[in-house]
C-alpha cells in the first residue's frame, strides 16, 4: 500500500488547549479515510494543518512525499479543499467561479466536466448567492475537484443539509474514489462514517483514541448486539444487568441499551421481566453494534452531547 | 499576471452587480453634489423682499422711494403698515421700513426726518445683510438731499484671481470624501471575507497572497478613477465647476488618497474581527473626518479648539490638494506637505496593518 498521507506525532495548543495532541495517523492511495469525532475534538485543527492552512506547533506532515512545511505551494496545487464557506464570490456565476478558480491552478478541469459531475447543470448560469444550501455545497465540492486533485479535504461535508443534499454528496464523494482519488473527511456523523470509510480515525479531546476500519472496530470491540428502548419508570440497572447474555446497560433519558452476546435469550429474559413486573417495553429493537456505540465504550460519552 | 487579470475581472463583475456598491460609489456623490449644488446656488443672487410704507408723499419722501427702488438686492412692496407689518410676521419681508409722515415736513425745516426699520432680529440674514445695506442706503440718501459730493470712492477688489463659489469649493471635497469612503470600506469586504472563511479558501489553493492583494487595490483603484471622473464631468456640465489643474497631477493624488484611506482600512480590518463591529468603527472614522476636514466649508467657519483635530486628519490634506488643482482656491498647506502628510498615513496605517492583520 502506498502512504500518501503520513502525520506523525502532531501538537497544537491554543492557549491552554491542547487542540490537537500527538497526533498520529497514515491514510493510503486510494482509500476513503474519516475522521469522527464530537465538535471541538480538534478534527479541523488536524485537517487543516496538513492542508497547509494551519502550522503546527511540532510534528511532522508529508502529503504526497513532500514536507508541508517547506513545499505548501506545490502541494497546494496537487490537493482539493472543501470548506463550509457560504459564498465565496456571491455575485459570480457557478461557471465563473469556477474557471476562476481554476485559473489559480497550474492545471484545472473544465468548468463544465466539474458542474456535470456535481449535477449543477440547470445552475450554471447562476449567481451564486442565489444558490440554495444544498447547491452551494455541491458547488464548494466541485471548488474542491477544479484543479483534479490526488487527494480530497472534506470537513463535515453534510453537516446541516437535508437526507438527499446528504446523499448526493455521498454519491460525489464515492464517484471521486472510483476516479483514483483518496479521500480525507472529517465528520461527526456516525452513520456518514460507517458508510463512507474505508479507514475511520475516532478523535476525542485532541487525540486519536483507535484506528481502523468501521467493521473492524465495532467487532473489535462489540462480539454483542445491543437491544434499546424506552422505560416509562425508573429501573434498576443491576436487575437487567444480571439477566441471561447481557455483557452492559447504558441507561440516558429513560432510554435504555442492553448490550448481548445472545439476543434470542436475552430477549426472552427482558420479556419474561416485564411481564413479571408491569412495566412496558416501548420502541423495542434490536440493532448491531454501531461506531457510536465504539465510541461510546471507549469515552464513557455520546459524539453529540 | 493571468490570474491578476482574472481576479480583477471577477471584482469588477461583482461590483457592477451589486447595486448598493454601486450606488454608494457613484450615485450618492453626485446626489450630493446635485443637492448641495441647488442649495448653495442660490446665494449668488441674493434678494429680499422689503416692505415700505410711506405715510408721507413730500418731495423727500418721494426721493427716498426711489433710491430704495434702486438697491438691486431689495424686492420693495409699497403697501399700508398693517398688511406689511403682517408680512414681516408671515415671514414674507426680510424687512419692513415705515417712513413717517412727517418726514417731509421735519426735513424742509432742517431736522431729522425719522424712518422706522421692523425686522425679526432671530432671522442672522435680516441682521448680517439687510440692515448695512439701508444703512448705506440713507447715507446715500443724506448725500442727495445735502448735496455733499462724496470724496473718497471706494473701488472694491477681491485678491482671489478667480471667485470660488460655494459649489467650486464643494465638488472637490464631495471627490475626497469619495475616495476616503472608497478605501475604508475596503475593510468591511476583508472583514467579512475572513469571517466567511473566503480567505481560508483561497489560501487553500496555490493563489499568493501578494497577487490577491495586489489585485484588490488595482480594483479600487480603477473605481476610484472613475469616480474622480464621474464627478468631475458632473460637476462641469452641471454647476460649470472648472477643472483648472493639470489632469495628472489630479489623477496622482486621487490615487495618493486611494491609497493611504485603503491603509487606513486594512489597519482597521487588523482590529475587528466580525462584520457587526466594523461598519459602526468605519462609521466612527468617517464621520468626524467628514465634517472636521473642511472639505464641505473653509475651515475658518471652525471653531478654534478643533483646529488641531483638523490638522491631524489626512482627509484634510486630500481635500485641500484637490481643491487647489481643481479650482486653484488658496492653499491651505504647500502640496509636498500634503503629500508628504497623506504619504505618512499611508506608510503608518500600513505597517499596523502588516504586524497585526491575522488571515483566519
Amino acid at each position: 500500500m502506498n502512504i500518501i498521507i503520513e502525520v506523525k506525532n502532531l501538537c497544537k495548543t491554543y492557549g491552554d488547549i491542547k487542540a490537537v495532541n500527538d497526533v498520529s495517523f497514515a491514510v493510503e492511495q486510494g482509500e476513503i479515510f474519516g475522521m469522527l469525532g464530537p465538535n471541538g475534538a480538534g478534527k479541523t485543527t488536524t485537517m487543516e494543518i496538513v492542508e497547509g492552512l494551519r502550522t503546527a506547533d511540532s510534528g511532522s506532515v508529508l502529503v504526497v512525499g513532500m514536507d508541508i512545511m517547506k513545499r505548501p505551494r506545490r502541494i497546494k496545487a496537487s490537493i482539493g479543499v472543501q470548506l463550509q464557506t457560504t459564498s465565496l464570490y456571491p455575485r459570480l456565476t457557478v461557471r465563473e467561479v469556477l474557471d476562476l478558480f481554476g485559473s489559480f491552478f497550474p492545471k484545472s478541469l473544465p468548468a463544465d466536466e466539474l458542474i456535470e459531475l456535481v449535477k449543477l447543470e440547470d445552475s450554471r448560469n447562476k449567481l451564486c448567492k442565489n444558490l440554495s444550501g444544498g447547491q452551494q455545497q455541491r458547488l464548494s465540492v466541485a471548488l474542491a475537484l477544479v484543479n483534479d486533485p490526488r487527494i480530497l479535504f472534506f470537513d463535515e461535508p453534510t453537516a446541516g443539509l437535508d437526507p438527499q443534499a446528504r446523499h448526493n454528496i455521498w454519491d460525489v464523494i464515492k464517484l471521486a474514489q472510483k476516479k483514483g482519488k483518496t479521500i480525507f473527511f472529517t465528520t461527526h456523523y456516525m452513520e456518514e462514517a460507517e458508510r463512507l470509510c474505508d479507514r475511520v480515525a475516532i478523535i476525542d479531546y485532541g487525540k486519536i483514541i483507535a484506528t481502523d476500519s468501521p467493521d473492524k472496530l465495532i467487532h473489535h470491540h462489540f462480539t454483542e448486539e445491543a437491544i434499546e428502548f424506552q422505560l416509562d419508570q425508573p429501573t434498576d440497572v443491576d436487575v437487567l444487568r444480571k439477566l441471561a447474555g447481557v455483557t452492559n446497560v447504558v441507561v440516558e433519558n429513560g432510554k435504555v441499551t442492553v448490550y448481548s452476546n445472545s439476543v434470542p435469550v436475552t430477549i426472552a429474559a427482558l420479556l419474561e421481566m416485564a411481564k413479571q413486573s408491569g412495566m412496558k417495553l416501548n420502541d423495542l429493537y434490536v440493532r448491531r453494534a454501531t461506531l457510536e456505540d465504539v465510541f461510546l465504550k471507549l469515552t464513557g460519552r455520546r459524539i453529540r452531547d | 499576471m493571468r490570474v491578476l487579470w482574472n481576479l480583477l475581472v471577477a471584482n469588477l463583475k461583482q461590483f457592477v452587480r451589486e447595486r448598493a456598491a454601486l450606488f454608494w460609489s457613484f450615485a450618492f456623490p453626485i446626489i450630493f453634489i446635485l443637492i448641495f449644488g441647488a442649495v448653495f446656488s442660490g446665494t449668488n443672487d441674493i434678494s429680499f423682499s422689503v416692505g415700505l410704507v410711506m405715510k408721507d408723499d413730500s418731495p423727500p419722501a418721494q426721493t427716498l422711494s426711489e433710491v430704495l427702488q434702486q438697491v438691486p438686492a431689495f424686492e420693495l412692496n409699497i403697501g399700508n403698515e398693517d398688511s406689511e407689518l403682517q408680512a414681516l410676521k408671515d415671514g414674507d419681508r426680510g424687512a419692513v421700513i415705515v417712513v413717517s409722515s412727517d418726514f417731509g415736513e421735519v426735513i424742509s425745516r432742517g431736522g431729522k426726518g425719522s424712518i422706522d426699520v421692523y425686522y425679526d432680529p432671530t432671522k442672522s440674514a435680516s441682521q448680517q445683510i439687510l440692515l448695512p445695506i439701508i444703512r448705506r442706503v440713507l447715507d446715500e440718501f443724506d448725500r442727495m438731499i445735502g448735496q455733499t459730493p462724496s470724496l473718497v470712492q471706494l473701488n472694491e477688489k477681491t485678491l482671489q484671481t478667480r471667485e470660488i463659489r460655494a459649489i467650486d469649493y464643494l465638488v472637490p471635497g464631495v471627490l475626497a470624501m469619495a475616495l476616503m469612503q472608497l478605501g475604508l470600506f475596503a475593510a468591511e469586504l476583508l472583514v467579512t471575507e475572513r469571517e466567511n472563511k473566503v480567505l481560508k479558501r483561497l489560501g487553500a489553493t496555490p493563489l499568493r497572497r501578494s497577487t490577491l492583494i495586489v489585485s484588490t487595490v488595482v480594483f479600487r483603484l480603477l473605481i476610484a478613477l472613475g469616480q474622480a471622473a464621474l464627478i468631475i464631468v458632473v460637476a462641469m456640465l452641471v454647476f460649470d465647476v472648472p477643472m483648472l489643474g493639470n489632469w495628472f497631477f489630479l489623477a496622482g493624488m486621487v490615487i495618493l488618497g486611494t491609497l493611504a484611506f485603503l491603509a487606513m482600512g486594512y489597519m482597521v480590518s487588523a482590529f475587528v474581527k466580525t462584520q457587526e463591529a466594523v461598519m459602526p468603527l468605519l462609521m466612527a472614522i468617517q464621520f468626524p473626518m467628514m465634517f472636521l476636514s473642511g472639505i464641505f466649508f473653509p475651515v475658518e467657519f471652525m471653531p478654534g479648539f478643533m483646529r488641531p483635530i483638523m490638522e491631524a486628519i489626512p482627509l484634510t490634506y486630500l481635500g485641500d490638494s484637490l481643491r487647489q488643482i481643481m479650482v486653484e482656491s488658496s492653499a491651505l498647506h504647500a502640496h509636498w506637505i500634503n503629500i508628504g502628510v497623506l504619504s505618512g498615513w499611508f506608510v503608518v496605517s500600513l505597517g499596523i496593518a502588516v504586524r497585526f492583520f491575522r488571515w483566519e
